[in-house]
């Protein structure tokens, strides 16, 4: 805001405090969703004119969806799977045993980090049956959700 | 497939047909109690007591005996009762200039260990974490410190995973998409298996 040709005749402290209070008045109506009325209300105390309260009630209606999203991708939780890879092999022989003849699955999950850090995925090797094992659980888990959903 | 004996090897297996019928049964005990559980000098020693030989003289053919035993269930055949991998085994021994009492005793030692000293080997092969298990848990994020008023799914899950005799636990998430994303993906693998191609490579590989 500093640079900007339109703002250059105000003092930029002043710039600065009326930056930081509308920053903090949005976030703090959508934190707690608030609605039009409630922040005009607000706004009011505040001795704005009705003027200015619609254009910023108006921008902040514009603008809410995305704002909701961004509060709520702050936060920590574990790792996030984002995809899945897999690679299919069959092992004839290693320098320990010949003839092996069996195949596995190598099953590498994708992962990010809450703060968007990259993470080593996670990697294994598994059998069919343990694959098997693996997808039926996964199918439970996505069952129960559609029943949550239905509830 | 034959098995080449160095000239040291056969030194070591030298001292068998003189050890006797009853020596043979305990070097082969002795033999496979090494592969299972490692090196055991005081198993020897009595041994060596018993049979009257030098401790030295059991140690190596102790050792030699270990060598033909993992050597032969490495290379041989996994199909139990091949004839082929018996004449082999036979073959490989005959070298050694035996009596037909000792080698027959050699290849029932072989035949009747073999698959449990494949099975050993085969751990000693390098390995990536393996699958144990998975937990999984339905949650429902409903606020957090910077938004209020939220109603987002996840599934959390814990992956039990083997790594060389040490189990971990990772905790990990996903949203509801990429969970049916998942399970799309690990079925077409499963389902690779059944194709043609596969069939045909685990057939013609035998």
């Amino acid at each position: 805001i500093l640079d900007d040709p339109d703002l250059k005749d105000i003092d930029p402290t002043v710039l600065k405090h009326c930056h930081a209070a509308a920053a903090t008045c949005i976030l703090e109506a959508g934190k707690q969703k608030a609605d039009i009325s409630a922040i005009s209300t607000c706004l009011e105390d505040c001795k704005l004119d009705k003027e200015r309260i619609e254009q910023f009630c108006t921008e902040y209606q514009k603008n809410k969806d995305a704002l909701e999203i961004l509060l709520g991708s702050i936060g920590r939780s574990p790792l996030h799977i984002t995809d899945v890879s897999w690679r299919l092999e069959y092992q004839i022989k290693n320098n320990q045993l010949h003839k092996t003849y069996q195949p596995s699955y190598l099953v590498t999950l994708n992962v990010e980090n809450s703060d968007s850090r990259s993470h080593p995925d996670v990697s294994f090797s598994c059998t069919m049956e343990q694959l098997q094992d693996l997808v039926g659980k996964l199918k439970d888990a996505a069952k129960s959700l559609e029943r949550a959903t239905q509830m | 497939m034959l098995l080449v004996l160095s000239a040291e090897h056969r030194a070591h297996l030298g001292c068998l047909p003189r050890a006797g019928g009853a020596a043979i049964g305990e070097l082969g005990r002795l033999a496979l109690e090494q592969l299972r559980r490692g090196a055991a000098p005081r198993a020897c020693e009595t041994a060596a007591r018993k049979l009257n030989i030098g401790v030295d003289t059991i140690q190596h053919g102790v050792e030699g005996l270990v060598y033909l035993l993992t050597e032969s269930s490495k290379l041989m055949a996994s199909i139990p009762f091949c004839k082929i991998s018996e004449v082999d085994f036979q073959d490989s021994i005959h070298v050694l200039g035996f009596s037909d009492e000792l080698n027959k005793s050699l290849l029932q030692l072989y035949l009747d260990n073999r698959k449990e000293i494949r099975s050993i080997l085969g751990e000693l092969a390098p390995r990536l974490p393996s699958y144990h298990s998975l937990e999984w848990r339905l949650d429902v994020q409903l606020a957090s410190r910077s938004l209020r008023q939220q109603i987002k799914p996840a599934v959390t899950m814990k992956l039990h995973l083997n790594q060389s005799e040490d189990q971990t636990a990772q905790v990990l998430q996903t949203d509801p998409a990429t969970l049916l994303h998942l399970i799309q993906q690990l079925e077409q693998a499963l389902g690779e298996m059944k194709m043609n191609h596969c069939r045909r490579i685990v057939r013609n590989m035998k």
